[in-house]
């Protein structure tokens, strides 16, 4: 949830700032204006603390919205932001080691399955179930990505599209644990844990509450995802796989260990897609086989592309597209005047996705966010270079 | 040797096969274009299908068998040269990842393009041939003529290919471009020409490739019936070593003839879990497959 948000921390030297404007508007247009400008600095200055910051501000502004909003729109933030951190994992593996997966899919197939098998079986705590399932995933991203050291980008992303594939038919093989395409329920307690219910505080018997107090979780859980992987970016391990990307003979001249740097990549996407998909299952309380087919993995790759790679903000827009786009796509089909049930209606998303991707791919590769930095950042570089 | 033409093993090989050549010769086409122009091209089954969609499609016009089936081929084979034109050229020598990225888009846009034009529901393209399978006796023979069918046309395919890049001006053009463009440049090929017909040509196989899948008894012409086909079929590309067109049809066959024992001795939900077994074996092993010489990368 760590954006590249402006949000501020406070600032007290600006404070003490002499107004050049007088009156109290000009003086408070100063302070703004002051503080705004020390953010970079602070940023420089203590990295981990702004990035935290920027975080709690976040979560919390996305919390109060999750109280505000309509349950199914609740919902629908809920399951954008545990696609979101998928879209993270991917955005990782792909802007910073370089590395293409089209079988995010099946980890984020492997989160769903194990959050809800092992939640069922052990009837443990959510938090525990999602710690679970993310391990899983790490460990499968550990068994697809060694072949991994050993592939480079086509052969990679040709593999990892047969993983996508075949992990359908294991889902199939293992019916008797996963209840194939009939749907696995997740027998996960109706009502908040009780220290949430004391938290929040509001009746919770609601069919309200029971819905947000799910959404309230995925979206702290995914901030703190986010603030982890915002650190893992700009450490030494995540400025070492941006150098492997740009060359890899330099990287591996400065003790850049190829091999460790590719799989490390893959646990953190395959960890990440597994924790999307956990908290997607917490959000949807059933799991159904035929929605882990290829398309999955590809509309996750289709998200990051579009959302821009490599940056937390496109992972976040990526993840917003995947809630509200279907609601988007299935208003303009009406508004057009199509018959959403026809062979032309029932296609529209699809057509337009896979649209929109072959024009970001030749007009704007570096997705939304990454467009939106670029144009940001040439009009201050202009506007400093007049001054 | 009719005991030995009937019995369990014979059968598997024999019912491996017509799936074998079909991912023999995706495989095929994907080392034509990568080959060609170093991009692997992920919406080769969504190309051939619509392909095969528009060819045979006329039968419902009361087009006989032939004529349609003839007419995939050049069908598959504008579209290829057509995403090469429009969509690939913009993209030689940027970053590895746009051109996967814009041949996954594409292969989104042209299965929702076809679903939107034909529908998603299966549509059953039967040739002329019977599915029954030839009987020995009182023994069933794991082969009908449909089958023949279908394996002839794909042999009959690869040795035209095969000859075309042996045999004629035009294939040593098109080798020569895929190998050395700048120097077949400097003597007179016009190599962006040979490329855009290296897709094309690649594209008419698959288009071949998906009208066997769809002329299978139950399988029937599906928007998305390549995607299985297509992952096998780069399995078996990349174990040829993406270099070798007939490491990708030797590796396809193999896959293929794999496919059908696993079907019958374990579970046919094993199939494709194990074909990826052997890739990841085979790429441990020799990371350049079995059908190359491990080029050595200069910095």
């Amino acid at each position: 949830m760590s954006s590249t948000g402006s949000q501020a921390p406070p600032d007290p030297a600006s404070t003490a700032a002499p107004a050049r404007r007088g009156g109290l508007a000009g003086r408070a247009v100063s302070i703004a204006r002051r503080s705004v400008s020390a953010v970079p600095q602070s940023r420089q200055r203590h990295p981990v603390l702004y990035r935290l910051v920027a975080t709690v501000l976040a979560v919390c502004v996305a919390l109060v919205v999750s109280g505000m909003v309509s349950s199914v729109t609740d919902l629908d933030l809920a399951t954008g932001a545990a696609m979101s951190i998928t879209i993270l994992g991917l955005s990782f593996l792909t802007g910073f080691s370089g590395q293409v997966s089209l079988g995010n899919g099946a980890f984020f197939g492997v989160g769903c399955y194990v959050f809800a098998i092992w939640g069922n079986h052990n009837n443990s705590s959510i938090g525990e179930s999602l710690l679970v399932c993310t391990a899983a995933g790490a460990l499968a991203g550990l068994i697809v990505g060694l072949p991994a050291t050993r592939l480079r980008g086509p052969y990679l992303a040709g593999m990892t599209i047969a993983v996508a594939i075949a992990f359908g038919s294991l889902i199939n093989q293992f019916s008797s644990w996963t209840n194939g395409d009939q749907g696995l329920n997740v027998q996960s307690p109706v009502t908040p844990p009780a220290w949430l219910a004391n938290f929040i505080g509001a009746p919770i018997s609601s069919q309200r509450a029971s819905y947000m107090w799910r959404a309230d979780i995925t979206i702290v859980v995914v901030g703190i995802a986010f603030f982890l992987m915002a650190n893992l970016f700009q450490s030494r391990r995540g400025r070492a796989m941006r150098l492997m990307r740009e060359n890899e003979v330099a990287a591996e001249l400065v003790g850049v260990s190829l091999p460790v740097a590719r799989v490390t990549a893959f646990v953190v996407a395959a960890a990440c897609a597994a924790l999307g998909g956990g908290l997607t299952t917490l959000v949807d309380t059933t799991v159904f086989g035929s929605t882990f087919s290829l398309t999955l993995s590809i509309q996750i790759l289709t998200l990051l592309v579009i959302g821009g790679i490599g940056t937390l903000s496109g992972s976040l827009i990526g993840g917003l597209l995947y809630a509200y786009s279907i609601t988007w796509i299935a208003e303009l089909v009406s508004g057009v005047g199509l018959n959403s049930t026809s062979k032309l209606g029932s296609e529209m998303n699809n057509i337009i996705f896979g649209a929109l991707l072959v024009i970001t791919v030749l007009v704007a590769p570096l997705g939304i966010a990454g467009t939106l930095r670029f144009v940001i950042s040439r009009r201050l570089a202009r506007r400093r270079s007049q001054n | 040797m009719d005991a030995f033409l009937t019995s369990r093993n014979v059968s598997d090989i024999l019912f491996g096969l017509v799936n074998g050549v079909v991912y023999g010769l995706v495989g095929l086409g994907l080392v034509l274009i990568w080959r060609a122009t170093r991009v692997l091209n992920f919406a080769l089954g969504a190309i051939a299908t619509a392909g095969a969609y528009l060819g045979l499609g006329l039968l419902s016009f009361h087009v006989p068998f032939w004529w349609c089936f003839l007419l995939c081929i050049p069908a598959g084979m504008v579209l290829g040269g057509l995403t090469e034109r429009l969509l690939v050229r913009p993209l030689y020598g940027k970053p590895e990842i746009n051109p996967i990225v814009a041949m996954v888009g594409l292969l989104i846009l042209i299965e929702a393009v076809v679903g939107s034009i034909w529908g998603t529901q299966n549509r059953s393209v039967l040739p002329p041939f019977s599915y029954v399978d030839f009987h020995l006796g009182a023994n069933v023979v794991k082969l009908s003529p449909l089958a023949l069918f279908q394996v002839s046309c794909a042999v009959v395919l690869a040795l035209a290919i095969g000859a075309l890049f042996r045999f004629t001006n035009l294939g040593l053009q098109l080798r020569a471009s895929a190998v050395a463009p700048e120097v077949s440049r400097l003597l007179g090929v016009r190599v962006s020409r040979m490329l855009t017909l290296g897709w094309m040509l690649a594209c008419g196989v698959a288009a071949v490739a998906a009208v066997i899948v769809s002329s299978g008894f139950i399988s029937g012409l599906t928007p998305s019936g390549m995607e299985g086909p297509f992952a096998a079929g780069f399995i078996a590309a990349a174990v040829g070593g993406l270099e070798s067109p007939s490491g990708a049809l030797v590796g396809g066959i193999s896959l293929g003839i794999l496919e059908a024992f696993v079907t019958d001795y374990f579970n046919p939900n094993l199939v494709l879990p194990y074909s990826l077994l052997v890739l990841v074996v085979v790429l441990m092993v020799r990371p350049h497959g079995l059908f190359t010489r491990q080029v050595v990368r200069r910095v």
